[in-house]
């Protein structure tokens, strides 16, 4: 049997790690930041497969994550969902380097598939 | 300026009376020119007129010269062709007489010895020459001759030598008065024009500089504020209305700068108002896209997923927070309405802040792990007249955002006490501070300094309701901060004086 998949979840909001948290498939081990720093400190210790990641981010926006996270060779091919507050923001998060991107409010069955799509691939 | 122009003489009329002056003057200076000359032409005309009296005058006498001669030759050969110079010059006598008498009409005393020679010569023709000439008798003659004729004439050339000098005195009196007359008109002449020409010159000069230049710099100043330029201020010179132009100019370009500034400063505050707008709008729709997310995705999950009780029981949890969260963000936001419009609600009863303190203290210990909120209270009750709501949502401003501006955690210390009759709120926390250049600004609405690149959420309200709730209740918030060591914030409220106890407030509200 595989090792089980783990995802990062970067969100300063404790309601919304848990709603993600509830949104996704069984089988899945969770780490979670609050803040940017924290997030880039878990994700160089676990190496995760998937990284979920809140923009507005306190001590590192979720940005300047994101742009760590591609100058780091070991978590390059990571893919990253971004969750952000704005449609406005889609063009420059792709641009960025996400790999996927829900707006606020999210449907937890479009962010499931979402992450199980990015899993996969 | 307009009580001045009233007395003095305007532009048109200085320069058309200054035109006026220098015409007269150069008119002046021609006259005398002209004058001078003909008194010069007058005495050199004198002194000929001088010179031909004197030849007139030797005519004269060489008549009367031959008149004798012809009468002597006669006298002594007694041969009658010698009176023919005697009949000639008698012929001649008459018109002589009258061309000398006229010429020498204009000189009173000459007038007087012409009219004695006349005479003179008139008694010696009749009495003595014409009856010599008559005479046959030679020796009669002789005899007469040099009795009466000898002296007679010789009293003639006395006179006539006389007259000749006189007019020879009188001729070089008038010549010389013919030489200083021209060379006073010369003088004139030459003074006069110089005098001119240089008037003419500084009545240029003093268009040039007192006038066109003024203009010209007033026209290039124009030019310049139509390129936008309006610091441009003319040097005030320049007479009358030149003047004045200078003067209007440079108010006009002053006022001009003055509501240019205005509107700039004022375009100013509208960008930032539109600024603080577009933020607000951003704010809005993060603050409440947060907690929509939480209920809309957490009911959705329980309407389409089986959750054991417990489970589905947390999650109804969740989602009644945030549903009052947002509940709470739409509080705020009226509030803000309410404070535009004034009309914030005054109810007031007895609160005790040391218990009020405890409860928010003790609500945000849950919602922050990482924070420490010690709450220390010496003299506990603390009692205020206020609304409890209200002064509930200013301390929770407060301690939440000590929490949300200490992001690494630390202790949030609130204290209160009883000082000089009020009572006074401290909360403390040790997070990033606020920048000096932001601390004038964050009660005003919406202002959040950096905290939205810090990914810190809140609205930019929660201080300035804070600063309006506290301050409609008589009281006063403020706070002391040093970046990256943190902030303190104080609220001193009035104290509610001789009730001391929870109990009265009870009793109040019963």
């Amino acid at each position: 049997m595989e090792r089980c998949k783990t995802i990062l979840i970067c969100d300063d909001e404790p309601a919304l790690r848990e709603l993600i948290r509830a949104s996704m498939d069984d089988g899945f081990e969770f780490a979670e930041a609050s803040d940017g720093i924290v997030a880039m400190q878990l994700a160089q210790q676990l190496d995760p497969d998937v990284v979920i990641l809140d923009l507005m981010l306190p001590r590192l926006s979720g940005l300047e994550v994101l742009a760590r996270l591609n100058e780091d060779e070991r978590l390059r091919d990571v893919p990253v969902l971004v969750i952000t507050a704005w449609n406005e923001t889609r063009d420059a998060v792709l641009a960025a380097g996400a790999d996927d991107f829900v707006t606020k409010p999210f449907d937890p069955e479009d962010l499931r598939s979402a992450v199980n799509r990015l899993v996969a691939a | 300026m307009s009580g001045s122009s009233g007395r003095t003489v305007s532009l048109r009329d200085r320069m058309l009376l200054a035109s006026v002056a220098l015409a007269a003057i150069v008119i002046g200076v021609f006259v005398a020119t002209i004058l001078a000359v003909s008194a010069a032409r007058t005495a050199t005309k004198q002194e000929a007129r001088s010179k031909n009296l004197s030849v007139q005058a030797l005519r004269y006498e060489k008549l009367v010269l031959d008149i004798e001669n012809g009468v002597r030759g006669y006298a002594l050969s007694g041969d009658k062709r010698f009176l023919a110079p005697y009949h000639n010059a008698k012929a001649a006598l008459p018109d002589q007489r009258r061309l000398f008498a006229s010429l020498a009409s204009d000189q009173p005393v000459q007038a007087a010895r012409a009219r004695t020679l006349e005479g003179l010569i008139s008694i010696y023709v009749e009495t003595f020459a014409d009856p010599v000439a008559n005479f046959s008798n030679r020796g009669a003659a002789e005899l007469a001759f040099d009795s009466v004729g000898r002296e007679q004439a010789a009293t003639i050339h006395r006179n006539f030598a006389q007259f000749v000098n006189a007019e020879k005195d009188l001729s070089d009196d008038r010549e010389h008065a013919a030489d200083s007359k021209s060379q006073h008109a010369i003088e004139l002449g030459v003074v006069g024009l110089t005098g001119s020409a240089i008037l003419i010159l500084l009545f240029a000069i003093y268009l040039a500089r007192g006038i066109a230049r003024p203009v010209t710099e007033a026209a290039a100043g124009a030019g310049q504020v139509a390129a936008g330029d309006l610091s441009i201020r003319l040097s005030q010179t320049g007479p009358g209305e030149v003047g004045e132009l200078t003067k209007s100019f440079n108010e006009m370009a002053e006022r001009l700068e003055a509501t240019h500034s205005e509107l700039e400063e004022q375009n100013a505050a509208l960008r930032e108002s539109e600024r603080l707008k577009s933020d607000l709008v951003n704010t809005v729709s993060h603050e409440l896209r947060t907690p929509l997310s939480g209920v809309l995705g957490f009911t959705k999950l329980l309407l389409t997923r089986d959750f054991d009780p417990e489970t589905r029981r947390h999650y109804l949890g969740i989602v009644d927070a945030q549903a009052r969260r947002l509940s709470g963000l739409l509080d705020d936001f009226l509030d803000v309405r309410r404070i535009e419009e004034g009309r914030f609600e005054r109810a007031k009863e007895l609160v005790d802040m040391a218990t009020l303190l405890e409860e928010e203290a003790q609500l945000y210990r849950q919602q922050s792990p990482k924070h420490e909120v010690a709450v220390e209270i010496d003299h506990p009750p603390l009692s205020v007249i206020g609304n409890p709501d209200r002064l509930r949502q200013v301390i929770g401003n407060l301690i939440s955002n000590a929490i949300k501006y200490s992001p690494q955690g630390g202790v949030v210390a609130v204290t209160a006490d009883r000082e000089n009759g009020a009572v006074r709120v401290e909360v403390r926390d040790e997070g990033m501070g606020i920048p000096a250049g932001q601390q004038s600004q964050i009660f005003t609405k919406f202002f959040r300094g950096d905290a939205a690149a810090s990914g810190i959420t809140g609205t930019g309200l929660g201080l300035a309701v804070s600063r309006d709730i506290v301050e409609s209740h008589g009281g006063r918030i403020g706070f002391s901060s040093a970046e990256g060591r943190g902030t303190t914030f104080f609220v001193e409220l009035p104290g509610a004086n001789g009730v001391k106890d929870r109990q009265g407030h009870d009793d109040d509200q019963s």
